[in-house]
């Protein structure tokens, strides 16, 4: 199994960076930006109806300023709805896992609410809340509470029975056992669930500002698309999508300091999600 | 034996195909309009219902929209044959590059209205002073509004300002969230009322020397040119519609609610209705059939957009550009 690492680290420095696990997904999004901008000139797709990277680029550049000045409002709204989505959902999970009854009780009602189209009701919160940062973090909540719940739950169950038993012939202390194996033992699954919380938060955070708002980046979007500025509706995306991606990498930062010992933080260091 | 009653399968499912449009001889159109169905749009249905399209061999299938810029993507990408929507919309659009014109304009007095129920007695623009108005960032009508507060002496810091979208406008005033909003006098000011019972009283953007055209009916240009014969009946079968809609307005009502049940109540459509049709004449044409607008009116509307409606001076033209009367009845 040494061979290939030799060989690799024979190769010549430009193909070592070239194959580095951060260039990857680089490299993918300049091939996917060529596609796009190919299949433009192929097939003569009008600027009206999908501008061209350039152009994204070019606004991306111009509208800096307002660009980052707009993400502020909507990182906030996305941070607040995940902290709501961690303070809730890690709790109700405990309670759902360690307790049969409350899961039959709450389970199914939390799955039903889960189906629930976030922006069909999203309206209501602004009428409920007012037009402050409020509606907005619920809205983040909303959708980045499930996924958390669910993992965490998946987490605590599937903790091995036989450590359970041990620790009981032991006499530790249920608090001792929680602390020793059972969390340490969820938090893998855990983290898994807080990742796909944060990148939801994000689309609840804009779909709160859609609804109701006189700042952030859903608030730019709806202007970019009254003008037809797509460029800048697409300049917006990215600064969106940039934003879940940051605060993913932060979250799987936070993972690799908390639990360096599990099977997916072992090898590489690209994020494995 | 095999062969021949494949091909008789064949030609039998080609005439069944071609017949409707060769028995009738009928072109099947589009017509995608700018929103959900409302009073606005009843004179379509009524030309439907009393075969006023059918006379002019055109088979009309209205389609709901989804914003005025979604309809005029769909008409410059072909998806829809012809398009109700937002003139100014459109010239924004065309001047960004949509193939597309307007070939009538039905509304050629500006809509648009800062509105509240009218037990709050916001009647003239200085009342609006320490209120709270919702608007929804980006469309035509809060890009029109410092027009308005210009000709009417007003600023910004005088009153409170809230956004949202077009849902979210209407709860922000039925919940006391804000005294007003900016919105079209026979949509949002009947969709208030049909909600709550309470009269609204709409102060029209227009009655304080606010010029600019709304709704039209837009095509795509290579359409007009390949098939002038069906813009020109189209339109000859729209005019007739407004003309008699403008004229009984409650058949044009009934006949939209036949069509729709869900879009309206009687009552307030009727009064969305006649509202709509006193915006069918321009300041500068007041003798002219539905659907003629004035030169100047459009030149108006396009300096509007200029100055205020976020259009590129250097890529906007001129306003020629963007309609014509040339197939009109």
């Amino acid at each position: 199994m040494t061979t290939p690492t030799i060989r690799a680290r024979n190769r010549p420095l430009w193909q070592r960076a070239l194959l580095s696990p951060w260039a990857r997904p680089v490299l993918l999004v300049l091939a996917l930006l060529i596609l796009w901008d190919l299949a433009i000139r192929l097939f003569k797709i009008p600027p009206y109806l999908i501008p061209s990277p350039w152009a994204v680029v070019q606004q991306l550049v111009n509208e800096w300023p307002k660009l980052l000045k707009e993400s502020i409002p909507t990182t906030y709204a996305t941070l607040g709805g995940f902290a709501l989505s961690i303070a809730f959902g890690i709790p109700m999970a405990l309670v759902i896992a360690y307790s049969r009854t409350i899961e039959s009780f709450v389970y199914p009602l939390l799955v039903f609410s889960q189906s629930v189209p976030k922006i069909a009701i999203a309206p209501l919160f602004v009428v409920w809340f007012g037009f402050g940062i409020i509606p907005k973090v619920i809205a983040a909540f909303m959708l980045g509470f499930f996924p958390i719940v669910v993992s965490t739950v998946m987490g605590f169950k599937s903790v091995d029975p036989d450590m359970l038993d041990l620790a009981r012939s032991m006499k530790a202390s249920r608090l001792a056992t929680f602390a020793r194996i059972s969390l340490p033992q969820a938090l893998p699954s855990i983290f898994a669930g807080l990742k796909v919380s944060i990148t939801l938060a994000v689309v609840g955070a804009v779909v709160g500002e859609f609804v109701g708002s006189n700042s952030g980046i859903g608030y730019l979007l709806q202007i970019a698309n009254g003008n037809f500025d797509l460029p800048l509706m697409f300049a917006a995306l990215t600064v969106l999508s940039a934003i879940g991606v940051v605060l993913f990498v932060a979250v799987d930062v936070v993972e690799r300091l908390m639990i360096p010992w599990h099977a997916s933080q072992r090898h590489g260091a690209v994020a494995t999600a | 034996m095999k062969i021949k009653r494949l091909t008789c399968v064949i030609a039998a499912v080609a005439a069944l195909v071609a017949s409707p449009a060769f028995a009738q001889g009928k072109d099947k159109v589009v017509l995608l309009l700018n929103w959900y169905v409302y009073s606005e749009h009843a004179p379509f249905f009524l030309g439907k219902a009393r075969g006023y399209f059918d006379q002019e061999g055109i088979d009309l299938d209205i389609q709901e929209g989804r914003g005025s810029g979604v309809t005029v993507q769909a008409v410059a990408a072909g998806t829809a044959t012809f398009g109700y929507a937002d003139v100014a919309t459109m010239i924004k659009a065309a001047s960004k590059g949509a193939p597309v014109t307007a070939v009538g304009v039905a509304l050629q007095t500006s809509p648009m209205s800062v509105m509240g129920f009218a037990d709050r007695n916001i009647r003239k623009p200085d009342d609006i002073k320490g209120k709270t108005v919702a608007v929804t960032p980006g469309d035509s009508m809060s890009q029109i509004w410092p027009l308005f507060l210009k000709k009417t002496g007003l600023k910004d810091s005088d009153f409170k300002t809230v956004s949202g979208d077009a849902q979210t406008k209407l709860n922000a005033v039925m919940n006391n969230q804000a005294d007003l909003l900016l919105g079209y006098v026979m949509d949002q000011a009947i969709k208030l009322q049909d909600a709550t019972h309470k009269d609204v009283y709409p102060i029209r953007f227009a009655d304080y020397g606010v010029n600019m055209v709304s709704s039209g009916i837009i095509v795509q240009k290579d359409y007009v040119k390949a098939h002038p014969d069906v813009v020109k009946r189209f339109l000859r079968a729209a005019t007739r519609s407004l003309e008699e809609s403008a004229k009984n307005p409650e058949a044009a009502i009934d006949a939209m609610l036949k069509a729709n049940p869900k879009s309206g109540v009687k009552e307030t459509a009727l009064v969305g209705m006649k509202n709509t049709a006193a915006l069918y004449k321009g300041p500068d044409n007041p003798n002219d059939r539905p659907l003629r607008v004035g030169a100047k009116n459009m030149d108006e509307t396009l300096a509007l957009l200029v100055e205020y409606g976020g259009l590129d001076k250097a890529s906007a033209g001129k306003a020629t550009d963007y309609y014509t009367n040339d197939y009109l009845p």
